[in-house]
């Protein structure tokens, strides 16, 4: 059980960093964990790496996340969460440091010299709690009688099991749920419910009746426990630290991500363009494997001969049904046309990606950018990597004013023959024509002759027809006009694209 | 089958066996083997091309002395290639022929009820297993004493036949609608499959497999792979050849050169009897290790400042 729950806790931090297992991978992970046993951590974390992350970018953050995890954790079972300086030293042996930590602080002094000298050869932090200690008994009351100490958290502190200590946290930890820790400033919250939880009001009490008592003894046992328990409280915020960096680091992300999903194109910061990059290639990964490719058999090419006995055998050999080997695949035909003057350039430069990101479901993008003019920079595209393309294309074609009628004469005069009854014709701007001719019925014509034609505003309905809008005259002669300034958004559309055309 | 069983009870065991057949494993590849021979799991190998993907493979064949069963994949490859095929010639032959005998065979039945119940009684005896021609797949899955299977290149082939392979995979079983299904023998093949990255693997097969990535060994294992597969190669030229060829992976060049080119190029070394690396020499046989006239054109002037720097 103890293993399993070992396992199955790493899985949870795997999958919260964004590392995707399955419950057939976690059943193989556990059998492999079986099969190696814990013992030698280069054995494990190799063999793991095996069964549990699946690409180059999985292994690395599970190599990450594999030091990261049991480098606290105790690597036989449940109990297990160590100071994490100590764990570096004797990470597998929690025995030892238990007893390395029971002579630091009895009360004893034999003890206590003994413990000393263990420390010195022992972690740093060790030998810095055990001076802890002399300073302040040296500063006081120094060692000697001392009475026992009566609430249950104070029995356990002066029991100075470590790996008790450690269980009764992890307890506590999991009665406070602290694996839901989400946001950092959550952390003291965490920290204090997890001390309350094992008894720290008990003990404080008992140790504020102690430092009034009059007698020597329990006077020292105060002081004591007052020791331990900064030291509790230590350890317990990077017991609580620990559990933030496994269990909310990454939900940190997914909460930005989600947040960045329903956020405004324009305004996504600068800071944010990789996630969004990233989210709009998972989106498009997804998309993709919704609309994986579909195939089509032709009725010419070359004769299947095997395919085309077979079928016929039941025609007494009579060769009437043929088959054939071609088989095409079917996809969609779209033009991208693109504003891509300062008010739409953001919009432009995320449709773009998502477009191209998609080559394995779409690779018959044609795209054109214009503010002015337009041009096509579908080679752009073709030559450069998807980043540069879009850098280069909003570079390029981002001065001048905007000219909707201009862009869709250009249009015509490139590509209209292009067009046809498969093709799918994106337009994405805002129809703000600066008073210019409209030449809507440049658009009718392309509106007769191409599939469809869907016009992407990213401006809010409401802003739609206000001022030198041509929203009215563009909307007409689109099969379908769409909101579009979210990745959102932008998802929906192109999935929509995807069925219609497939 | 005890041998089997000897070489594949440890990493350390699996990794003297791969020695002793001249190939030199990493911790990693040993361990992959190791797990895929003690769950049953295919291994998916990824890596740039030329790291001994395919060799692992085969030398794996050779070590357990396992028949090696490859199955090539390339784009339109399907499951009458993969998997099986109808003997049709033979089945229309058969049709032919037994047209004359068809009145014996009828006997003295009445009619046409009484006919067909007649040719019931013969089964479907045009499609079974005599009928069938076995390909790689259902070859490797009938193989008594077990196999290794070699599906190399899965990248080539078409998404579907990603998915005609996880029956295989996950349960070592295939289905063929006019007979049943097939099982594997006692012992399973163990299966590898490969692949250079061209596109991405699906989840669905992924899941089944375990994963190896194989990148470029570091220098030590590379000497050793050299040593091994060219020992007549001086030590001092080999410890100079890898340095230099490791200090060509930093470079940034069209295609690396892999271990399979480092390999060609000591073996060309050894031929032009060199016993240390001089620039002249490096410059006229660049060619073995890069395979772009850019990548050559761009080296040839480092030549001299690397061999100085790996002489040092």
């Amino acid at each position: 059980m103890g293993v399993d729950r070992t396992i199955s806790n790493f899985i949870r931090a795997l999958r919260n960093a964004e590392v995707r297992v399955s419950t057939a991978e976690t059943l193989d992970a556990m059998s492999a964990v079986e099969l190696v046993g814990y013992e030698d951590k280069a054995h494990l974390k190799r063999s793991l790496s095996m069964v549990l992350p699946k690409t180059a970018d999985e292994k690395n953050t599970f190599d990450a996340c594999f030091d990261q995890f049991f480098r606290f954790q105790d690597i036989r079972g449940e109990t297990a969460n160590e100071n994490s300086g100590d764990s570096e030293s004797d990470g597998e042996e929690s025995g030892e440091g238990g007893d390395g930590e029971g002579g630091g602080a009895g009360g004893d002094p034999q003890n206590q010299n003994q413990g000393k000298k263990k420390s010195k050869s022992k972690s740093k932090s060790k030998a810095k709690q055990n001076k802890l200690y002399e300073e302040e008994e040296e500063a006081d009351l120094g060692p000697g009688e001392i009475t026992d100490a009566h609430s249950p958290l104070g029995k356990l502190l002066m029991a100075n099991s470590r790996v008790e200590l450690a269980q009764s946290m992890a307890e506590a930890g999991e009665a406070t749920n602290v694996r839901e820790i989400q946001i950092f400033t959550q952390k003291g919250l965490y920290a204090r419910r997890i001390m309350d939880h094992m008894g720290l009001p008990d003990l404080n009490r008992e140790i504020s009746n102690l430092r009034t008592d009059t007698r020597v003894p329990a006077r020292r046992l105060g002081q004591q426990l007052k020791q331990r328990r900064d030291f509790l409280r230590e350890q317990v915020r990077d017991y609580v630290e620990q559990q933030f960096m496994l269990n909310a680091d990454v939900s940190g992300k997914r909460l930005r991500e989600e947040m960045l999903r329903s956020v405004k194109l324009s305004n996504v910061e600068h800071r944010n363009f990789r996630l969004i990059q990233e989210m709009v290639y998972k989106m498009a990964k997804k998309l993709s494997t919704l609309h994986s490719r579909r195939r089509k058999v032709f009725k010419r090419g070359q004769l299947n001969v095997p395919k085309t006995l077979r079928n016929n055998m039941s025609y007494d050999g009579a060769i009437f049904d043929l088959y054939w080997k071609s088989v095409k695949v079917d996809r969609p035909k779209v033009f991208a046309i693109c504003d891509v003057s300062g008010s739409v350039a953001n919009y432009a430069r995320f449709m773009l990606m998502f477009l191209y990101s998609m080559d394995e479901v779409m690779p018959k993008v044609r795209s054109f950018a214009f503010s002015s003019d337009l041009a096509e920079v579908t080679d752009l595209f073709n030559r450069n990597k998807i980043e540069d393309a879009i850098a280069k294309t909003l570079h390029d074609y981002s001065g001048g004013s905007t000219d909707y009628g201009q862009a869709l004469l250009d249009f015509k005069k490139l590509c209209l023959n292009d067009v046809d009854n498969r093709t799918t014709i994106i337009m994405l701007g805002d129809a703000r024509n600066n008073h210019g001719e409209a030449h809507a019925e440049v658009l009718k014509e392309l509106y007769d002759r191409a599939k469809r034609i869907i016009w992407l505003n990213p401006e809010a309905k409401l802003a739609w027809n206000t001022g030198d809008s041509e929203m009215r005259k563009y909307g007409a002669y689109s099969h379908q006009v769409e909101e579009c300034n979210s990745l959102m958004h932008l998802e929906r559309v192109v999935s929509n694209l995807l069925r219609q055309t497939n | 089958m005890g041998d089997i069983e000897k070489i594949a009870e440890s990493v350390a065991s699996l990794q003297a066996g791969f020695e002793a057949h001249r190939y030199i494993c990493s911790d990693e590849i040993a361990t992959a083997v190791f797990l895929a021979y003690q769950l049953r799991k295919p291994i998916l190998i990824e890596g740039p091309p030329g790291v001994g993907k395919t060799e692992l493979a085969k030398t794996a064949a050779e070590m357990f002395a396992l028949p090696l069963i490859r199955l090539q994949c390339y784009e339109g490859l399907d499951e009458s290639k993969a998997i099986y095929e109808w003997k049709y010639g033979k089945q229309l032959l058969y049709t032919q022929v037994l047209k004359e005998a068809l009145n014996e065979v009828l006997g003295e039945a009445q009619g046409f009820r009484e006919s067909v119940e007649q040719l019931h009684k013969f089964g479907d005896i045009f499609f079974s297993e005599e009928f069938l021609e076995p390909r790689p797949l259902m070859k490797a899955i009938k193989e008594e004493d077990g196999c290794i299977l070699l599906i190399d290149e899965i990248d080539k082939a078409d998404h579907e036949f990603e998915s005609l392979l996880l029956e295989i995979l996950s349960d070592y079983q295939l289905s063929i609608p006019e007979i049943g299904t097939i099982t594997a023998a006692a012992e399973p093949p163990l299966v590898f499959l490969t692949s250079n990255n061209t596109r991405e693997i699906s989840d669905a097969l992924k899941r089944r497999c375990l994963h190896l990535y194989i990148s470029f060994p570091d220098v030590d294992i590379e000497q050793r792979i050299v040593a091994a597969r060219v020992p007549e190669i001086p030590p001092a030229l080999q410890q100079q050849l890898v340095a230099f060829i490791h200090e060509l992976r930093n470079l940034d060049l069209k295609k690396s050169p892999a271990i399979s080119e480092t390999i060609d190029w000591a073996r060309t070394l050894v031929l032009l009897h060199a016993d240390a690396l001089d620039p002249t020499m490096v410059r006229e046989t660049l060619n073995v290790i890069l395979k772009f006239q850019e990548d050559i054109d761009n080296v040839k002037s480092e030549v001299p400042a690397l061999t100085a720097k790996i002489a040092k």
